[in-house]
């Protein structure tokens, strides 16, 4: 108990004594979650509308794709980027290795498939008689989407929720593209599993509970967007 | 004009609509109807292009009509309501077209209250009864000003006044603006209380037979008691009504009995004639038979065996004189 209760205590200093370092990895990882968590759900909620409203070849196929790139180990992810960004591999001119950027990109991959298959279930879940309708009273293809966004969404921002929770605690993609170097790619959970491999407990929770207090930031952000009006 | 030509639509497959030829005139009202499941929404929805047809054409003025989406506009059966005001539902088509505020105010106070929703314009979807969500999705369809207005079911959720109120509704619309209303309805006695022209629509074809039991008929004025004698064809029916002069009869073949031999009974309408069809629909049988006029009774398929019923046996109808509707 004393080993929890003194990591506890060493957590909440470094918390209230504004450690920069700290801090700094926190900024680092919110900064790369929120830009893949948006560039994520702008492709990948208009693929989930995609899937869901129109029949096309192939369709079927793309959605169990979605699906079970849904439950792609991170290190997977991580390891198939590594593959592409090193010096060695195709990509491996853009000298994207061990930055944030390709950390990012990671997280883009990975995020995609929950933010396109939450979609599709979410648009799949609005009444059909809804985009009909706006169809039969003028709108247009992108009118009658954004209809049927509207209606959807609760289940959308549930979408962008799982999509954010899901990059802001993955670990595995991060710490293999982006190398856990400090002051630079060094994101909360690398830094909690380097502390907790390290002995430092009380750094390691003090990370847990930052990266906790952001996830909640998020969702509650979203819980008021949503809130916003009725029905 | 609004037509359909050559037209089969299949559902997995499944043949649900098969028409030849299929027109809403300009300025028309139509009604068509037939049982659940005849294939009237689906009509509907070729007709709005929200479907395109497995085989044939949908054209509007000779053209196609999915390039003229925005002159048809359908009212589905059970209408959902966007999120938002009675007033932003209404003006949803309005702001579709990128008109003026102005004019979209303008517009959503006319139809609503031509609909009776004045009181009802900041209000939201769940504040609001079904026949309340009707009446605002026909306002919605109403404010777009389409040249061809379809409706499916439109008195589905409506009590008798509240579906008058609409038909006097559409009838003031199509008085004051170039407007073809198309009505889909179960209800035969529905679609007789606005228009003539209705169309018989049984297994996705236009059923060549006209809707049953309808006459059109001239009423003399009631007697003393109520009672008024018809002559339709060769016999005279009774009819509980107070009115006079040009009127519908409609006589449900649900309320008409049949035996082979004329029961003791209160039923004012007893005749006595020949079976001349005998047609096996989903859950019965109907029985036409000339009993000095073509009559259709709907009965079960034992009581078709039981009374030994066959085309050429004699049979008589009866029914009660308030059985008889009037429009």
């Amino acid at each position: 108990m004393d080993f929890l209760g003194d990591g506890l205590r060493r957590a909440l200093g470094l918390l209230f004594a504004g450690d920069p370092e700290t801090y700094g990895v926190a900024l680092l990882t919110f900064k790369v979650a929120a830009v893949a968590t948006v560039i994520a759900c702008a492709a990948g909620i208009p693929a989930g509308f995609l899937l869901a409203s129109r029949p096309f070849w192939g369709r079927r196929a793309a959605l169990t794709v979605v699906n079970t790139a849904l439950a792609f180990p991170t290190v997977l992810v991580g390891l198939l980027l590594y593959g592409l960004l090193s010096r060695r591999g195709p990509l491996g001119g853009l000298s994207m290795l061990y930055t944030w950027q390709a950390i990012a990109l990671g997280d883009v991959l990975l995020a995609f498939p929950i933010a396109a298959a939450l979609s599709a279930a979410a648009v799949q879940g609005v009444d059909p008689r809804v985009r009909r309708t706006a169809l039969t009273l003028g709108a247009g293809p992108w009118r009658a989407a954004w209809t049927v966004a509207r209606e959807a969404r609760f289940a959308l921002a549930a979408a962008i929720t799982a999509a954010f929770g899901h990059v802001i605690a993955e670990i595995g993609s991060a710490m293999i593209v982006g190398g856990n170097v400090r002051g630079q790619t060094r994101t909360l959970t690398t830094a909690i599993a380097l502390s907790t491999s390290q002995g430092d407990f009380g750094l390691a929770l003090a990370l847990g509970i930052i990266l906790l207090v952001l996830a909640l930031l998020v969702n509650v952000a979203l819980q008021v967007l949503q809130g916003r009006g009725d029905a | 004009m609004l037509e359909l030509v050559g037209v089969k639509h299949r559902y997995a497959g499944r043949l649900v609509l098969d028409l030849d030829r299929f027109l809403v005139p300009d300025r028309s009202a139509v009604a068509i109807v037939g049982h659940n499941g005849s294939g009237k929404s689906t009509l509907l929805r070729l007709l709005a292009s929200l479907e395109s047809p497995s085989e044939g054409v949908v054209r509007f003025d000779g053209r196609p009509a999915a390039g003229e989406r925005r002159r048809v506009t359908l009212v589905e059966q059970r209408p959902v309501l966007f999120r938002g005001t009675v007033r932003e539902n209404i003006a949803y088509g309005l702001r579709a077209r990128g008109r003026r505020a102005s004019e979209i105010e303008r517009q959503v106070s006319r139809v609503s209250e031509r609909l009776g929703l004045s009181a009802l314009l900041g209000r939201r979807r769940q504040q609001l009864s079904e026949g309340e969500v009707q009446r605002v999705a026909v306002a919605r369809a109403l404010a777009i000003e389409p040249d061809v207005l379809l409706l499916d079911e439109p008195a589905a959720s409506a009590d008798r006044a509240a579906s008058q109120a609409l038909y006097r509704a559409l009838d003031e619309e199509r008085r004051a603006r170039p407007l073809a209303v198309c009505v889909a309805s179960h209800q035969l006695e529905d679609a007789y209380r606005w228009t003539d022209d209705i169309r018989a629509l049984a297994e996705g074809r236009l059923s060549p037979v006209t809707p049953e039991n309808l006459f059109r008929v001239d009423l003399p004025g009631p007697d003393a008691g109520g009672l008024q004698h018809v002559a339709v064809g060769g016999v005279r029916i009774a009819v509980v009504s107070d009115k006079t002069g040009p009127a519908i009869l409609a006589v449900p073949p649900t309320d008409v009995l049949v035996s082979r031999e004329p029961l003791p009974s209160s039923a004012r309408n007893v005749f006595r004639g020949k079976v001349t069809r005998l047609a096996r629909q989903r859950g019965g049988v109907h029985l036409s038979a000339d009993v000095g006029v073509e009559l259709v009774a709907a009965i079960t398929e034992e009581a078709t065996r039981d009374l030994a019923l066959a085309p050429g046996a004699s049979v008589v109808f009866s029914f009660k004189a308030s059985a008889v509707r009037v429009f």
